[in-house]
């Protein structure tokens, strides 16, 4: 006792390779568990199914290979790389050679140069060292601040006096122009106003007669259509009531008729009746 | 299927002859395995092609001749895996999706070994094979791959386990689940004895 079958145990079962104890113990297994015997058995029908998958028939083609002698450098991985990287490395040398490239370093200045890294290093060599002193700096400084300021307020007081005879000038006469215009569009415009004024009036006149000519027309040519229409509806109206009244009286007349017609039968019924009833009673 | 040893050492020494004589046993196995792992033919192929040039390839590093079908398999399950990785990058659509091979190709009984078979029958049971893959391609690739190699490549389980490098118990485990999980898939396509009985 003790044993238990795994799903490992079982798989191996089913496929035929557990061997001696192992296997006995799993047949044991096997006949005292049901649920274990079910289990295998629907596997094994699992394995029934996919036995129906065909295996495609498939012609194996010619696989060539080259010759493997010749494969030494070009095999080793990373080789192209490597060596399109020293080659690239090659030729930036070279072209630095030819063209004279120079870097340095010194004195806190990296240099880079074309074969003209001398002669910037003589010209910075030349460059003389000023000398002065810091109150002479002042000096100099105030003075050039003083002609400065002194040439600044010359040009003001030039400009200023340029400025003030325009602007007086203009205003003369832009003054004069002006005072000139507004007395001609007065003049003419009292004149303009007038003879605009009596058109407009002439105008609305003609339009307001035109108005009233039409729409009293108009009114006119309504007013008859409308009586005219009235009068038709009438006669219509008279009609249709002469002919409802003319129905209705036929219909009274066939009623009454109708009623006679009824009232004689029902008399010659009566009359029938009370004969053969007297004519029995006569003969009882 | 069986190899000679002195077939795989004249291989391993240059033959050329004898390389080609290894494809020609091999290649149907190969093939049949790697078609059954995607279910593409011309993928299938590529793995094949592949597997066989690796082979001719590193044959002299093999030194155990007796590992020959776990090394050989080895190989063609490591390809699959890189090509089953591609698959899943490129999204590109295979020309054999569109184009219905199968519906332009002359039937599959003419090339096969049951040739003289009712061809109505035959069809039957291709239909059912063709199926039965599609449900083997639910599974997810760990399962699948040694489902095929157990169920229709016949390795063992010892073998199994040498060509995943992993444990034979996990190689069982996996085997289990694989087989549960197809019985599950067949139920849901309703495919069991019956139905089978009926259609052959």
């Amino acid at each position: 006792m003790g044993y238990k079958a795994s799903e490992q145990d079982l798989i191996a079962y089913l496929y035929g390779e557990l061997e001696g104890i192992e296997k006995e113990s799993m047949e044991q297994y096997l006949r005292e568990h049901a649920e274990a015997r079910e289990e295998l058995e629907k596997l094994r029908q699992v394995r029934t199914t996919l036995s129906h998958v065909q295996d495609k028939e498939v012609i194996a083609p010619p696989i060539f290979l080259g010759d493997t002698g010749q494969r030494f450098f070009g095999s080793i991985p990373y080789f192209k790389t490597i060596v399109s990287i020293a080659a690239s490395l090659l030729i930036v040398l070279m072209a630095a050679k030819l063209s004279g490239l120079q870097v340095r370093f010194a004195d806190r200045q990296m240099v880079i140069s074309f074969s003209g890294g001398d002669q910037i290093k003589a010209i910075e060599d030349k460059t003389p060292v000023p000398s002065i002193t810091s109150a002479e700096v002042n000096e100099l400084i105030h003075s050039a601040l003083d002609e400065n300021n002194q040439a600044l307020k010359t040009s003001w007081t030039e400009t200023q006096i340029k400025l003030d005879a325009s602007i007086t000038n203009n205003l003369a006469a832009n003054s004069a122009r002006i005072d000139n215009l507004v007395r001609e569009s007065s003049a003419a415009s009292q004149e303009q106003i007038r003879q605009f004024v009596a058109g407009m009036q002439a105008e609305n006149m003609q339009l307001v007669k035109n108005y009233f000519q039409l729409s009293s027309n108009e009114q006119k040519e309504y007013v008859e259509s409308l009586l005219v229409d009235f009068a038709k509806y009438l006669q219509q109206q008279r009609n249709d009531d002469l002919q409802v009244v003319q129905t209705q009286l036929k219909s009274l007349q066939q009623n009454t008729d109708v009623l006679k017609q009824e009232t004689e039968q029902i008399l010659t019924s009566i009359i029938s009746t009370v004969g053969n009833s007297t004519s029995i009673g006569v003969k009882n | 299927m069986m190899h000679a040893d002195s077939l795989i050492s004249r291989a391993k020494d240059g033959d050329q002859n004898a390389q080609g004589k290894v494809v020609q046993l091999w290649y149907k196995r190969i093939y049949n395995f790697s078609y059954k792992f995607f279910l593409d033919h011309d993928l299938a192929m590529e793995v094949s092609q592949k597997t066989f040039i690796s082979m001719c390839k590193n044959l002299t590093s093999l030194q155990d001749n007796a590992r020959f079908k776990s090394w050989l398999y080895k190989i063609a399950v490591n390809y699959c895996r890189e090509e089953a990785r591609k698959k899943k990058t490129s999204r590109s659509l295979s020309f054999d999706v569109v184009w219905n091979r199968d519906a332009e190709d002359s039937p599959q009984w003419e090339s096969t070994s049951q040739r003289f078979d009712n061809p109505e029958r035959q069809l039957q049971h291709q239909e059912l094979s063709e199926v039965l893959q599609e449900a083997l391609l639910e599974l997810n690739d760990e399962q699948r791959e040694v489902v095929i190699m157990k169920e229709y490549e016949g390795l063992k389980f010892r073998e199994i386990a040498e060509v995943l490098n992993i444990s034979e118990n996990t190689v069982k485990s996996r085997m289990y689940y694989g087989l549960d999980g197809l019985r599950k898939i067949l139920e849901k396509k309703n495919i069991n004895k019956e139905t089978i009985g009926y259609g052959i």
